[in-house]
Parts: C-alpha cells; structure tokens; sequence
C-alpha cells in the first residue's frame, strides 16, 4: 500500500479517526504522517449525496478558476418540453422527471454519465425487442460505411459502390419503417 | 392468495441458505429498472399515471401465458404500515415503497424469488433472489419477466443511453446485481475495510443489509455492481462474479488462518456467542446479529453442531422490529423489543437443538 496523501512512497503509519461517529482509516507513508492536519483530512472522505456530486462536478459557478465547462454557451433556457424541469433543475435535484428529459438534455448528458459509470456514454446491453430491428439496422449501416470509406481509401471504387447500393437498400427499409420488414 | 401468505417467516426459497458457496454467499439478487415512455417519472407523476402504469404492467403480468411461476398483485397504498414493513423486512419491496401513502403495488411469485415494484422510484422494479451465488439464473428469470412486460408495453429506450431511469446512476441497463455476504474472518482480521476502499476502482460499491447508507450488521456485507451504463448485462455479472469468487477465497483464507493461529480462543468467542442466544432475556439487535454471525461461523467451521442454517436464517428475519410486532401481536416500545427478541431467539434455538438431539439419538449427547 502507498501512502495516500503523496502516493509516492509506502504506507507505514495508520490513522484511525471519528468525527461525526464516523471512524475513517488513513494510511500515510512516515514524512506525511508527520505533516497532516488530521480535522481536514477527512472532509473528502465523507458519504456525499448525489446532488451534492452533482453540484460539485456541474454546478460550478462559471466565475470559478477550474471551472470545467467553462467553454459552453451560458445555460440559457434549456428545458424539458412535456414536463417543464430545466437542466438546473436537474442538476440541483439529480434525477429526472420524465423520460423526455432525457431528448431535452440529450447533448449534455454524456457529460454527467461519464462521472456516474466510469466514462462510458453509450448503453451497449439488452434492448427493447420491438426495438431490435431498427437497431440492428442501424448498426449494419454504420459498420457499411465504415468499410465503404475504406474501400474508398484503397481506391477499390466497384466495392464502395456495392457498399453504397446496401447502404442505401437499408435505408429505404428504415424509411418505410416496420412495414417492409414484417413482410419478409 | 392472500397477502397473509407473504407475511410470514417461512417458506421463503431464498434462504435456504444451500446455493453455491453457501456458506459465505447468502444470496443473490438482480434488480432491473423500467419505465413506460409515455409517462412522468413517480417523482413527479399523476395519480391517474400512476393508476394506469399499474393496470398497464398489472394485466401484462397477470395475463401472461408464458411466464413460469404466478405472480399475485398487491395494493400497497392501503396496507397497515406493519404490514408494509414486513415486507421490507423480508426484502419484498424497498422502504422507499414502504414510505408512499397513496400509490404503489407489488406482484409476486408464491415462494418470493421474484417481486415486481410498481411506482417506487421508476415505474417498473424487477426483482429476483436466489440462494447462494447464482446471478446467472437471477437474471434469466428477471429477463422473462422483462420480455412478458415488454411485449405489452411500450418501454422508455433510447438508442445511445438505453433504458431511461429517474436516476442518471441507473441508465442504460437498469440492471443492479447484488450479492450478499457472510464475511467475519475478514472483519475480525480487519482486512474488509481495505476491500471496501477498493471496490469503487472496479465499478462496484460495498454496502450493510438493509442497502444504500447502512451500515454492515451483523458481518454482512452487500457487494453490488455501481456502474450501468457502457457494460452488457452478461459483462456486469460475470465482472461481480469474479471479484465475489475472490472475496470468497480470502475469506475462506482469513478462516483457516484464524483456525490454525488461535483455535480455543475462536471456539470460546463462538460458543460465548450461542450461550448468549440461548440465554440471554435482553437482546438489542445488534447484539443478536452480532451473536447470530458467531454461530454461523461457527456451523462453518465445525466448531458448532446441532443447529441447521435456515434456523439462523430465520432468526435473522423475524429479530427485526416489524416481524417482533406481529408475532406478539401488539406494537412494542424498543426496550420491550429486545425482551421478545430475546424470548424468541431463546426458543427457536433450543427448539432446533431439541429437534436435532432427537434425531442424532442418544450416544451423540455426551459430546
């Protein structure tokens, strides 16, 4: 174990506190044993609640020195249409009060998922089945083009052009939606 | 069916306490979160909403011809309190179900591995416990509740984020998959706290019991999966299963160890423990919990006979301030409490001594 304050050399000196009835464990290599102030330690440690990470991360004032969104425009009035919160709204409380917040905050969400689930943005697991078939085809079509721009690259043009016919077959089935696929 | 059937102490298919690595693995338990698109959240819903999502996911439910086991629906916003805290007690539903006045429902299977919250904090809470480590076959049987529901109703999905959820930490699979474990040696050793430190690094989260902001009674940890977005539901499981196999291998470590170093004083800290069960006429639950892990470690290791674990596991139960009420029938101050408690416990576990002397016959008295 290294020491948790330099995270440089091994922990030799355990610190065992309670404030607030609550006991908290520092482990801390011999010179920054030494150097601590033990009342401050334990402030980051503390359970916080989720607003309060919310706050934290997203609710930084733009005034402050680090704050980390600093390049977005001003909040201005982004708000949910079907039951009228607002991205501050959702910020202060944490949660969401309908599933159409999530469209009225679409493009600023991956922000806030990415500190809940250790960076990841995009859902990757079991799906809706009605879903199942718009989806897959929309999979299909991204991994067409991709082959399509590399087939493009390798000056392979026939190729790209049968790519682009499939591509284009399987948008027409997205256009019609589920009608052409129940028949076949 | 009636609701009576659910608030008793037996019968309960979870607890029995034989799953794989049983004796450290309590239980297993998947929960899955749904919402129905065309509604507000619970936390800002109508009643009329609420009324419908119930009928809605109601009759998908009942109405099903492919599910496996019945489920029976509840209305929970007229129960007796008691009632309803049975039923969090028993893990049948969450105290934040428990607290609405109004609104909210259960459905539930006859021997309770599987309990859909209607209206808590999303629309839709899948629910499925097994005994032992068996995440695998939690969540199959919650996936077939999914898929019935799922063919009735239209489901809040987005392709990027996937299933939407009330609270941004469960977006994407809704899925959260616990499994709760009996883990002394590695408390007595002092080594679960750096296991705790550990967890959130590998997107899991160690909590007591009773779920989020308890603290560990009794030796009982819950070790559950934080992270729900960006992993397949087979990822999530297999990513707990692994580290919960770990954790078993430690704690069967730390056991050994604690065998071979101190035997006669493990022993004598055991047996304190099973003396205090079978004679104590005051009991807080702490202290019970506490003495109560004892004996189980020291059925685990040999060290005790003659008490079968479902014994301890229902002692477990039925030592929580709801279940004492209703087996005594009145509402008792906390004081009072830990004189039932205290009866109580005393009686079962003579009983299963009894039981198991009589079984054993006479030459195995001596010992």
């Amino acid at each position: 174990m290294i020491c948790e304050n330099c995270k440089q050399r091994p922990a030799t000196v355990t610190i065992t506190m309670t404030k607030n009835n609550e006991e908290v464990v520092k482990h801390y290599c011999e010179v920054c044993s030494g150097q601590q102030d033990y009342l401050h330690i334990d402030e980051e440690v503390k359970p916080v609640t989720i607003e309060q990470i919310f706050s934290d991360w997203f609710g930084i004032p733009t005034w402050s020195s680090n704050a980390p969104q600093s390049k977005q425009p001003p909040q201005g009035k982004q708000q949910c249409e079907s039951c009228g919160m607002t991205y501050q709204q959702f910020l202060k409380e944490g949660k969401f009060n309908c599933p159409n917040c999530y469209h009225a905050f679409y493009e600023r969400l991956p922000e806030v998922f990415k500190r809940l689930h250790n960076g990841a943005t995009e859902h990757t697991g079991k799906i809706p089945g009605g879903l199942n078939k718009t989806y897959q085809i929309k999979k299909e079509i991204e991994v067409l083009r991709q082959k399509m721009k590399s087939a493009v690259e390798q000056e392979e043009f026939e190729e790209a052009a049968k790519l682009r016919d499939e591509v284009k077959q399987l948008e027409k089935q997205l256009t019609q939606g589920g009608a052409a696929n129940d028949e076949d | 069916m009636k609701i009576d059937h659910f608030l008793k102490g037996d019968n309960i298919s979870w607890m029995a306490g034989d799953g794989e690595h049983g004796d450290i693995v309590m239980s297993t338990r998947i929960r899955l979160a749904r919402n129905i698109s065309a509604y507000r959240f619970p936390r800002a819903f109508s009643e009329e909403e609420a009324m419908a999502i119930d009928r809605q996911v109601s009759s998908a439910l009942l109405d099903c011809e492919t599910l496996q086991t019945p489920l029976y629906h509840f209305d929970l916003g007229q129960r007796p309190s008691l009632q309803k805290q049975i039923l969090v007690e028993k893990h049948l539903i969450s105290p934040q179900l428990a607290k609405k006045e109004r609104i909210g429902s259960i459905l539930v299977s006859e021997d309770e591995s599987i309990s859909v919250m209607i209206n808590e904090e999303d629309h839709i809470r899948i629910q499925c416990l097994e005994p032992g480590l068996n995440l695998k076959k939690a969540l199959l049987k919650a996936n077939e509740i999914d898929d019935c529901i799922e063919k009735q109703v239209n489901y809040a999905f987005d392709e990027k984020f996937g299933y939407m959820t009330t609270c941004p930490t469960n977006v994407g699979t809704g899925l959260r998959a616990s499994v709760m474990m009996h883990l002394p040696a590695l408390t007595m050793t002092n080594q679960v706290r750096a296991l705790i430190n550990m967890m959130p690094r590998l997107g899991l989260i160690v909590r007591g019991i009773y779920g989020e902001g308890t603290e560990a009674v009794g030796n009982y940890y819950q070790i559950s999966n934080q992270v729900t977005l960006g992993k397949s539901e087979e990822e999530i499981i297999q990513e707990l299963e692994t580290i919960v196999e770990q954790v078993v291998a430690k704690e069967v470590e730390a056991r050994k160890a604690m065998l071979e170093h101190a035997p006669i004083a493990i022993s004598d800290r055991l047996h304190r423990s099973l003396g205090v069960l079978q004679t104590a006429r005051i009991l807080s639950s702490t202290e019970a919990a506490n003495c109560l892990s004892n004996v189980r470690l020291g059925i685990d290791l040999g060290i005790i006979q003659r008490i079968p674990n479902e014994v301890l596991n229902k002692c477990m139960l039925i030592m929580q301030p709801g279940f004492l009420q209703q087996y005594t029938g009145t509402t008792l101050k906390p004081n009072e409490r830990d004189v039932y408690r205290a009866t109580l416990i005393r009686d079962m576990i003579s009983e299963a001594c009894q039981h198991k002397l009589e079984d054993e016959g006479e030459d195995s008295y001596d010992v």
